[in-house]
C-alpha cells in the first residue's frame, strides 16, 4: 500500500526539485575558490589564507559578476516585472556606492551602522522618484528619472563636495573594515557577496509571487486596467521603486568595499545602459536572467580584453548586437519559452 | 423596494474644451433591472460610463450611488464600492493566463495586497473564487492558457468574467458584443441575463445591436449629441417618434422586429 507523503515533507520535495540547479550552482560557487587552487596545484590553506594567486584572482572577478547581478536584479523589479522604464538607476547605485565611502573615509562608520544608512537612503531615492510617479508615465518618467541622475551625477562632481567626493577624481583610499576587506579577507568577502547574491535573488522571487508582485505584473501588463479593478498602482510602484532602491544602494555598498575606490563614472548614464545590457542579455522580467547577464557581461568583458586588448569594445559590440538579434528574449527568457512550448 | 434606485445622476456635465459631450444628463436607474443606453456614435455614451466609473471626472452636476454621491471618487475606489466596469475595447492582462486576470481581479478588492512576502498561493479564497467565475462564464477548459491567445469572443467573456469576480452589485457594460460573431451574440447576452437575474444585479449597458437592446432592457435611455433624448422601456422607445427620427430611422418597428 502507498503510503501517504504529508504535504509539508512534499512541499520540501517539490522546492528540492525545483530548485535543486539553484543549490548545486551555490555549493560548487562556494567551493570555486578550492577548484581552481586544485588545478593551480595550491594548498587549500592558501586559498583560507588569501595568499595571491588565480584562485585569488578570480574570487575578485566573481565578486564584481555578484555585484552587477544585484545591481540588475533590482533594475529587473522596475522595468521587467513593473515595468517602469527609468533612465536614473544609476544614482541608486552610486549613491549607495558614495554613501558607503563617505561612511568609512570620513565618519568611520561600522558596518552596521553603515548599512542601516544604505537601507534609510534606498527609501529616500525611491521617494524621490515616487514624487513624480503619479504624474508622468513611460518614455516621460525616463527622461524625469534620468534628469535627476544627471543632477545627482554633476553634484557629486562639484569642487565644493570634493572634501567629501573627492569632486571629479571621486573617492580614492577608501578604508574598509577589516572584516571584509577586499585584500586580506577576500575569501570571506567573496562568501558574503555570494551569500547576498542568492538572498537578493530568493527575495525578489518570492516578492515577485507574493499578491503585491503580482499586481506589479499586472501594472505592467495594463496599468488602466489594474487601477480599474481597483488597485491603487501608486501604492504597488512606490514598493517596487522602494525594493529596488534598497537593492541598488546594497550593491552600491559591496562596490566600494571591493573596489574599495568610487569613480564618479558610476553615477553616470552608462551605469544604467549597463543594466538594462545586462537584462536585455539575460532576459527582461525572467529576475535569473539579470544573473546570468551579469555574468555573461562581466566574464566576457574580462576575457576579451584579455585576449584582444584594445578590439575588445568593438567585438563586445558585436556580441551584443548578435544576441539581441538571436534571443529577442535574452538567454534566460528564450530558454523558458522554449520549455514552455515544448510543455504545451 | 422594487423602486429603490441605485444610481442617480442630476445635470452631469462633461466638457472637452468647447465641445460638450454630455450634456446634463440627469437619469435614474432601479436596483436589478437591464437599463441600456442607446444612441448615435458620438453621442457620448461612452463618455458617460467614463464619468459613472471614475475614469473621468465630470465638469458639472452629481453621481449619487446608492445614495452616496461618487462624483469626485477616482477610479480604483469606485471598484471597491460595488461598481464594476467592461470596456468597448478588450482590456486585459494580455501575458498572464485567463484564471490570473480573473484571480487579479478577486484579490483587488481584499485586504492581502501588501503581502510582500507570502506567495499568493497562499490566499486560496482568490483562486477558489477565479475558478468559480471561469467556470460561470464558460472559460474553466481554458484557465491555464494566455489572455492574447484567446479568441475575440471567449476574450469577450474574460472581460465580463473580471467584472463579475469581486461580486459587483452595479455592471456597466460598454458594448459587451461589440466584435463577436453575429452567432456568439445571443450566447453572451443569455450569460448577461442569467447573472443578473440570479445574482440580482444591476446592469447598465451601452449597445449598437438593437436586436439586444430592445431583447433584454427593462429600460432604455437614449442619448443623442450629449443630451437625453428619450427614456421609457423598450416599446415605449420603439414607439418614440422623434427616436424614430433622429437615431432608429424608421428600421425598428412596434413589434420589436428590424423591418428591413
Amino acid at each position: 500500500m502507498q503510503t501517504a507523503i504529508s504535504p509539508k515533507q512534499n512541499s520540501t520535495k517539490a522546492w528540492l526539485k525545483d530548485n535543486g540547479g539553484m543549490i548545486g550552482l551555490l555549493i560548487f560557487l562556494a567551493a570555486f575558490p578550492f577548484i581552481v587552487a586544485l588545478f593551480e596545484g595550491q594548498p587549500f590553506t592558501e586559498v583560507l589564507a588569501n595568499e595571491t594567486g588565480n584562485a585569488k584572482f578570480l574570487q575578485g572577478l566573481l565578486i564584481e559578476v555578484f555585484i552587477l547581478a544585484i545591481y540588475a536584479i533590482s533594475y529587473d523589479l522596475i522595468l521587467g516585472i513593473t515595468g517602469l522604464l527609468s533612465f536614473g538607476h544609476a544614482m541608486f547605485f552610486a549613491a549607495g556606492a558614495y554613501f558607503t565611502g563617505i561612511a568609512f573615509k570620513n565618519y568611520e562608520l561600522g558596518i552596521g551602522a553603515t548599512l542601516v544608512g544604505i537601507v534609510v537612503l534606498g527609501i529616500v531615492q525611491a521617494i524621490l522618484f515616487g514624487i513624480v510617479l503619479p504624474r508622468v508615465k513611460g518614455i516621460t518618467f525616463a527622461l524625469v528619472t534620468l534628469g535627476m541622475a544627471s543632477m545627482f551625477h554633476i553634484i557629486i562632481q562639484a569642487s565644493e563636495l570634493a572634501e567629501w567626493t573627492g569632486a571629479d577624481v571621486g573617492l580614492q583610499g577608501v578604508t574598509t573594515p577589516d572584516l571584509i576587506n577586499t585584500s586580506t579577507e577576500r575569501f570571506r568577502l567573496y562568501l558574503i557577496t555570494l551569500m547576498v547574491t542568492f538572498l537578493v535573488y530568493l527575495v525578489y522571487r518570492r516578492f515577485v509571487d507574493s499578491p503585491t508582485g503580482r499586481v506589479c505584473v499586472a501594472i505592467r501588463e495594463n496599468e488602466d486596467r489594474a487601477l480599474m479593478l481597483g488597485y491603487n498602482t501608486f501604492h504597488f510602484k512606490l514598493a517596487a521603486l522602494i525594493l529596488s532602491s534598497i537593492t541598488a544602494a546594497l550593491a552600491g555598498f559591496f562596490h566600494t568595499v571591493h573596489q574599495p575606490i568610487v569613480s564618479p563614472n558610476v553615477a553616470g548614464l552608462g551605469w544604467t545602459v549597463a543594466a538594462l545590457l545586462i537584462i536585455l542579455m539575460g532576459g527582461v522580467g525572467t529576475l535569473s536572467g539579470a544573473m546570468v547577464g551579469a555574468a555573461v557581461f562581466r566574464l566576457l568583458e574580462f576575457f576579451l580584453d584579455k585576449q584582444f586588448g584594445e578590439n575588445a569594445n568593438f567585438l563586445l559590440g558585436v556580441i551584443y548586437v548578435l544576441l539581441v538579434l538571436f534571443l529577442p528574449f535574452g538567454i534566460v527568457g528564450t530558454w523558458r519559452a522554449k520549455r514552455f512550448r515544448t510543455q504545451s | 423596494m422594487a423602486d429603490e434606485i441605485i444610481l442617480e445622476t442630476r445635470a452631469v456635465r462633461r466638457e472637452f474644451g468647447a465641445l460638450v459631450a454630455v450634456d446634463d444628463v440627469s437619469i435614474k436607474v432601479q436596483a436589478r433591472t437591464l437599463h441600456s443606453i442607446i444612441g448615435p456614435n458620438g453621442a457620448g455614451k461612452t463618455t458617460f460610463f467614463n464619468l459613472l466609473s471614475g475614469n473621468l471626472a465630470p465638469t458639472g452636476g452629481r453621481i449619487f450611488f446608492k445614495g452616496r454621491d461618487i462624483t469626485r471618487l477616482p477610479v480604483h475606489k469606485t471598484a471597491h464600492l460595488g461598481i464594476g466596469r467592461s470596456f468597448q475595447i478588450t482590456n486585459l492582462f494580455p501575458n498572464l493566463t485567463v484564471l490570473e486576470n480573473i484571480r487579479l481581479s478577486c484579490q483587488a478588492l481584499g485586504r492581502d495586497n501588501f503581502r510582500f512576502f507570502q506567495s499568493h498561493r497562499r490566499f486560496k479564497q482568490y483562486e477558489e473564487r477565479a475558478w468559480e467565475v471561469a467556470q460561470q462564464v464558460g472559460l474553466a477548459d481554458q484557465a491555464p492558457l494566455l489572455a492574447r491567445t484567446l479568441p475575440h469572443g471567449a476574450q469577450r467573456k474574460l472581460e465580463l468574467g473580471m467584472i463579475l469576480a469581486p461580486d459587483p452589485e452595479l455592471l456597466l457594460l460598454d458594448e459587451p458584443t461589440a466584435g463577436m460573431a453575429s452567432e456568439q451574440v445571443p450566447e453572451l447576452m443569455a450569460l448577461i441575463e442569467r447573472i443578473q437575474e440570479a445574482g440580482q444585479k444591476t446592469v447598465m449597458l451601452v449597445e449598437h445591436n438593437m436586436h439586444v437592446v430592445m431583447g433584454h432592457s427593462d429600460k432604455i435611455t437614449v442619448m443623442h449629441q450629449g443630451a437625453v433624448l428619450a427614456e421609457g422601456t423598450p416599446d415605449e422607445i420603439a414607439a418614440n417618434e422623434t427616436v424614430q427620427t433622429a437615431y432608429l430611422g424608421g428600421l425598428y418597428d412596434l413589434a420589436g422586429k428590424a423591418a428591413v
